[in-house]
């Protein structure tokens, strides 16, 4: 069993394509993945092919910022405020229709494929019936404006792996946790070190909750970002990750960083919480496991180019990446 | 006026005897007043075209740093370089904006897009220096920036209101915003605001009272008046001139208050602090001011491009179409000219912080109002925003028809020494199709 | 070492140009042996009469003693000092002071201070490290641009470099204005437009000597390699000559380009030594030092002594013989070429003694006219017929405002020596705070209404220069009950001169508004008299 070993992690393939991938979702037990992408697409290809072969999937009109695959269909949101459901088989558009009426940033989609919840800068959650396309629910409770009356954000969203719940983290660091089934809000987590605002040089703002994830017994949360910065020209900030028992409103974990600067984009727990996975960047990009039993780093990698998003294999040995003009595939059991 | 008299100063019941520096002055015959000024044009008599243009006004938004000309006044949607972001339509027919600026797209009539400028500066120092000058610096001879130009060529020399005023309340690249009136002396350089909302030394001093303070004046007027006796100097003109305005700019302290403004108009400028500095520029030139920057400050978005733009785009959006609804409503636009303009623009090409970096081959700036062509587009960049396509202009340019447009002659020259120095580098020519 | 090539036409006109300029010399007809005060005035007075010009008289006591020593001091006289020059009847008593003065602590801390603001241009750092030393034992203008070019950390002359070394333009342009008076950008980018000798060679050959210095550090380093390409107008591309303004081109050794192992191998050389803060070592061939020798050769340093001459005549007279000061070329001729020529050639002959050039144009009579002109049209000023009135520097203007304020008592006639001199330095020391405050002038200096603002109303006037307190000037004035006696004591010391009759008049009526308050009466005339442009100026 212990085949798994971060200290192994390995670069097993690299794909160049044109532009950023800015999110990926797995076809399981397979390589097949599904990329959003900055020229406004999906492709879709096998990343493990000799020669992979994407075919491209158009209908957004801005980024595409999020992937999930949810009971028959591959759905997709982006910065045009859509969300776009697509056959896999065919690759026909399903569905298309006007989510929310700023950026979509992230979606999440239950175990059973039966919801899929998407957050944006509009500042709303919501939940949609995959098989219908319906709106099943908002969630309401992040502010629409910063203290400093700038436009807010809100970057990510997770549903615990028992289904039960979702969470969304914001721009100035405040995270929710929801019951899924009645939309009650169960927990509200602070993460300020998140959100840097300069007063003084520069008067505006970066930083923002960027990722999110439960582990597998759905009484942690993760919550990932960058820490305080002092040039917010450049993401100048630690590579930071907080970890509660969101139930009792108490952090249990707090990884401030040292090496690398940047944003955790995406944050994952291995199969059997053995480890915690984190991904993101600057100019560059890093990878990074914790131990949250023993409240340590196992270790820590550059990647070949800013991790926007990844998703862990059945197994958690392989990690599919999509990033700054590629993808990437790590794996922790390769000969 | 009404002052106590604990300390033993002038009091209320004194004020008749302030008659004593008159009666003073006519009857000792060597204490005559002096000429006060040997140095303004705008003292000998005024020709038409001078009066005309005295009651014209210019307000600069500085957007320090680097604003992005693709998450402005030129969007490239759909493109490789386009980032996220999408056109929309404006009130003109053909003209496209990005959406972080809905308000001002409702507003384009007013409004000239100049897509066209290739000024090859590419770092922050340098880039300001020449979009503030309009030329290139040079070492040996100081030139005055835009504001400075301005105040001399506009400014009333007894004015009571201040004639450059530059707000940068950022500390980032602030040197690089300063302002300078080089050879026009220190007469034409900017009150210069930071981090206060008021210029410093407007007020009287604690322990002194409103007649005190006038009579000193007035005793130090008498003495150094005679001094100027027999003396000539445009120095020591300026030493006199700069006195005699104080009690007109210290009149002049509440232009700096906005607390008396209606909530309505707050709301128009929003809460920001560039709201509200905007908001008193806008009292300012009302007043008589000529030149009012307002520094934004700081764009430089090398990371997180798209998310820095959301938030100053958002707000320049908001105050500057706040601005021009304003203008308009007192009747003060077709006055006023509102200025965008930057150092530089940022790259086309998305980093892998998705920032944007500097870049100077093509970027734009808008001009509002005051003898401008609204509704109009000058030049164009090439698909994708990598170079000029048509059109391309550096920032002499620019200044030529800012001049133009506030009805000075750009080709007027200053004469250092022996040196002509003329308002734009020789052979610039104003862009016509922006003028209205 | 030096070979001239005539390596291009306009290096041939350039060198015709000296020529004619070294044939001036040859006809200069002031023999060497004259005081320089005595030529100064031969050759002004000349172009007077020529011109049918009467000249203003000459300043009186008062005048000439605060003139002089702000220029050579750096402030005006004490009440007791402008008293005691003008009751004496002592015959030289001017060429007496100014003997004083210049023997005077403070006249080396004041040509330190000028110096300083002279070589920095406002740039950041400063040089009074090593200016200080330098001005106290008078070293010779020559051996301190030598030390500035060599720019030794250990003396703190490496600041002039230092301050500029981000930018070899401006360096090479800055040293070309500062020491040869002649400026150059213009031709970066061109060929001189008004100046046909001023070629792109010119510019590049000048910052040819400064390409291969660069910071490691805190040290400053020269490489043995490194040429200066530049583009001319027609778009060819050019190696720069090592060429001196003069148009003469030095001859060096070969140096060819480092491979790209040796740049590493250079480069982890220059970490190390950084890392240890120690200097990087010297190049066998230093270009900054051959600039240092050319500019100096005897045929050659017709830019260097020339300039420096014309530097302090601008200081002193408010107008350089050649203006504007970096424009010395010949189609900017000087208006007194024989004078510029004889003062240069004499600077030279005495080991570049800049005290014996200051003395003795402080004591011509065209130095010491008044600056007042009763007649109808002012005569040209580069006739200098009336003398100028000139702004203050901040240093002077803080500590003459300074000595004004504090009560006479201070500076007793009686205190002198040692004794005196520390104290005028704690005043010095004491005045710095608010010199900050004052703008450094420039030429067509204009009085801002930030500063008029700042002395109407700026807190900082009461409490530095009007406080009720027993060292101060207000304090003392407070205690006197005659007004005549108050308006006597506060002029002298303000202006340092006694008040006219019917000055006397109006301020003792001005006086008698205040009669119930004595301290109020005292700080309102005190911030009058020193508000007045009489005490902002060097008249």
């Amino acid at each position: 069993m212990n085949a798994l070993d971060p200290n192994k992690l390995k670069v097993v393939k690299e794909v160049g394509r044109p532009g950023v991938l800015l999110a990926v979702a797995q076809q399981p037990a397979s390589s097949r993945l599904f990329f959003g992408a900055s020229d406004f697409k999906v492709h879709d290809f096998d990343v493990m092919a000799e020669k992979p072969e994407p075919v491209e999937y158009a209908g957004h009109e801005s980024y595409v910022t999020g992937v999930v695959l949810a009971g028959k269909y591959m759905i997709s949101g982006g910065y045009d405020g859509r969300l776009i459901w697509w056959d896999t088989e065919t690759k026909q558009q399903v569905r298309s229709i006007l989510a929310h009426s700023r950026w979509i940033r992230d979606l999440a989609a239950t175990p059973n494929g039966k919801h899929v919840v998407s957050v944006a800068d509009d500042m709303v959650c919501r939940i949609w019936d995959v098989a219908s396309g319906k709106l099943v629910r908002d969630l309401l409770g992040h502010d629409s404006r910063t203290p400093n009356h700038f436009p807010s954000m809100l970057y990510a969203c997770a549903i615990s792996p028992d289904g039960r719940y979702i969470a969304t983290g914001d721009r100035v660091g405040k995270n929710i946790v929801w019951d899924l089934a009645n939309g009650r809000r169960l927990a509200t987590l602070e993460t300020p070190i998140m959100y840097t605002w300069d007063p003084k040089a520069r008067i505006h703002s970066i930083g923002g909750v960027r990722s999110l994830a439960f582990s597998s017994d759905s009484s942690l949360l993760a919550v990932g970002g960058m820490g305080q910065v002092g040039n917010i020209d450049h993401l100048g900030g630690l590579a930071r990750v907080e970890v509660f028992n969101w139930q009792k409103a108490e952090r249990t974990h707090e990884f401030a960083g040292d090496e690398y600067n940047g944003l955790v984009e995406r944050l994952a727990f291995a199969p059997k919480d053995q480890w915690l996975l984190a991904a993101g960047g600057d100019n560059a990009g890093f990878i990074k496991f914790f131990d949250l039993s023993a409240s340590k780093l196992i270790k820590q990698d550059k990647a070949p180019m800013h991790v926007h998003d990844f998703v862990l294999n059945e197994n958690g040995g392989t990690i599919y990446a999509a990033g700054h003009g590629k993808a990437v595939v790590w794996s922790l059991d390769a000969a | 006026m009404t002052r106590r008299n604990s300390s033993g100063g002038l009091s209320d019941q004194a004020i008749s005897r302030r008659s004593f520096l008159g009666s003073t002055l006519a009857t000792t015959a060597v204490l005559t007043a002096a000429d006060m000024t040997v140095l303004d044009a705008l003292q000998s008599p005024a020709m038409a075209e001078e009066l005309k243009r005295k009651d014209k006004r210019v307000i600069v938004f500085w957007l320090a740093g680097g604003a992005s000309q693709l998450e402005t006044w030129d969007p490239k949607p759909g493109r490789p370089t386009g980032g996220p972001y999408r056109a929309i339509q404006t009130n003109v027919p053909g003209i496209q904006i990005s959406e972080l600026m809905p308000k001002m797209s409702q507003r384009l009539q007013h409004t000239s897009i100049i897509r066209s400028l290739n000024t090859k500066i590419g770092d922050h120092g340098g880039g300001a220096t020449l979009m503030h000058l309009g030329r290139r610096d040079e070492s040996a001879l100081k030139l005055p920036d835009l504001g400075a130009m301005i105040a001399r060529e506009m400014g009333q020399i007894d004015s009571a209101v201040p004639d450059y005023v530059a707000f940068y309340t950022a500390t980032e690249g602030r040197g690089g915003g300063t302002g300078q009136s080089g050879f026009l002396g220190a007469r034409y350089a900017p009150m210069f605001l930071t981090t206060e909302s008021k210029p410093a030394d407007l007020s009287l001093p604690p322990g002194i009272g409103e007649i005190d303070h006038q009579t000193r004046a007035d005793l130090r007027q008498l003495l150094s008046n005679r001094f100027s006796e027999g003396r000539k100097s445009s120095s020591l003109g300026s030493h006199n001139e700069a006195y005699a305005r104080v009690r007109g700019l210290m009149s002049s302290e509440q232009l700096f208050d906005i607390s008396g403004e209606p909530q309505s108009i707050r709301d128009q400028y929003g809460p920001t602090l560039f709201g509200e500095q905007t908001l008193v520029a806008r009292r300012l030139i009302e007043a008589g001011t000529p030149f009012v920057k307002v520094s934004r400050a700081w764009w430089d978005s090398h990371g997180q491009n798209f998310e820095t733009h959301l938030e100053l785009v958002t707000e320049l959006d908001h105050v500057m179409s706040g601005l021009l609804d304003d203008l308009e409503q007192r009747g003060l636009l077709d006055n006023t000219l509102v200025i965008t303009m930057s150092e530089f623009g940022r790259t086309p090409n998305i980093n892998a912080s998705l920032g944007r970096d500097h870049f100077a081959s093509a970027w734009s700036v808008s001009l509002t109002g005051c003898g401008i062509k609204g509704g109009s587009v000058y030049g164009k960049s090439d698909e994708d925003g990598q170079t000029v396509a048509d059109g391309e202009i550096g920032a002499a340019q620019v200044f030529a028809t800012i001049f133009h447009a506030l009805g000075i002659d750009h080709e007027k020259e200053y004469y250092v020494g022996v040196r002509p120095v003329p308002l734009t580098d020789p052979g610039t020519e104003p862009l016509k199709e922006v003028i209205a | 070492m030096r070979l001239l090539l005539p390596i291009s036409a306009s290096v041939l006109f350039c060198l015709s140009a000296v020529s004619v300029a070294e044939a001036e010399d040859e006809d200069a007809p002031a023999p060497a042996n004259v005081e320089i005060h005595e030529v100064v005035d031969r050759y002004v007075d000349e172009q007077l009469k020529a011109a049918a010009i009467t000249p203003a008289l000459q300043a009186d006591d008062a005048n000439l003693l605060r003139r002089t020593m702000l220029d050579l001091v750096g402030r005006a006289p004490t009440s007791a000092e402008a008293t005691a020059f003008m009751a004496s009847d002592e015959t030289g008593k001017r060429e007496f002071t100014v003997d004083r003065l210049i023997a005077s602590s403070s006249f080396a801390r004041h040509q330190a201070n000028e110096l300083n603001t002279m070589l920095m241009q406002g740039g950041s750092g400063d040089l009074l490290k090593y200016l200080g030393p330098a001005t106290a034992e008078n070293r010779p203008w020559n051996k301190m641009f030598r030390d500035l070019l060599a720019a030794d950390p250990e003396s703190g002359a490496d600041q002039f470099l230092k301050s500029r070394v981000k930018d070899l333009d401006r360096l090479a342009n800055d040293t070309s204005v500062i020491f040869f008076g002649v400026n150059v950008s213009c031709a970066q980018c061109h060929d001189h437009p008004l100046v046909t000798e001023w070629t792109q060679s010119h510019f590049f050959g000048m910052k040819s000597f400064f390409s291969r210095t660069f910071e490691n550090g805190d040290f400053l380093g020269e490489r043995d390699y490194g040429l200066v390409k530049f583009q001319t107008t027609e778009g060819e591309e050019q190696v720069a000559p090592l060429m001196f303004l003069t148009g003469t081109v030095l001859e060096e050794p070969e140096s060819s380009e480092p491979t790209d192992e040796q740049k590493k191998e250079e480069k982890k050389q220059l970490e190390e030594l950084k890392k240890n803060k120690q200097p990087p070592p010297a190049p066998s061939f230093s270009r900054r030092e051959q600039l240092a020798s050319v500019a100096l050769e005897e045929d050659e340093n017709i830019y260097f002594s020339r300039s420096i001459v014309n530097r302090i005549w601008y200081r002193l007279f408010g107008r350089g013989l050649v203006a504007p000061v970096d424009q010395m070329h010949p189609e900017n001729p000087a208006s007194h070429p024989e004078l510029l020529a004889w003062l240069a050639r004499d600077l030279v002959e005495h080991d570049y003694d800049l005290q014996r050039l200051i003395r003795g144009l402080v004591l011509s009579n065209a130095y010491s006219r008044s600056s007042r002109w009763d007649g109808d049209d002012s005569p040209s000023p580069e006739l200098f017929a009336v003398a100028m009135v000139r702004p203050l520097t901040p240093a002077q203007y803080a500590t003459s405002l300074r000595i004004a304020s504090m009560n006479p008592s201070w500076f007793p006639e009686e205190l002198t020596g040692e004794e005196f001199e520390k104290r005028i330095e704690q005043v010095e020391n004491s005045a710095r705070g608010f010199a900050r405050m004052i703008e450094q002038p420039s030429e067509d200096f204009q009085v801002s209404v930030t500063e008029a603002l700042l002395f109407n109303n700026n807190q900082r006037i009461t409490s530095e220069f009007l406080r009720d307190a027993g060292d101060s000037l207000v304090g003392k004035l407070k205690t006197i009950e005659d007004p005549k006696q108050v308006v006597d004591i506060a002029v002298r010391n303000v202006f340092a001169r006694p008040a006219s009759d019917d000055e006397a008049r109006v301020l003792v009526e001005y006086l008698s508004q205040y009669k119930e308050n004595r301290l109020i009466a005292a700080q309102q005339l005190v911030w009058a008299l020193m508000t007045t442009n009489e005490v902002r100026f060097n008249y």
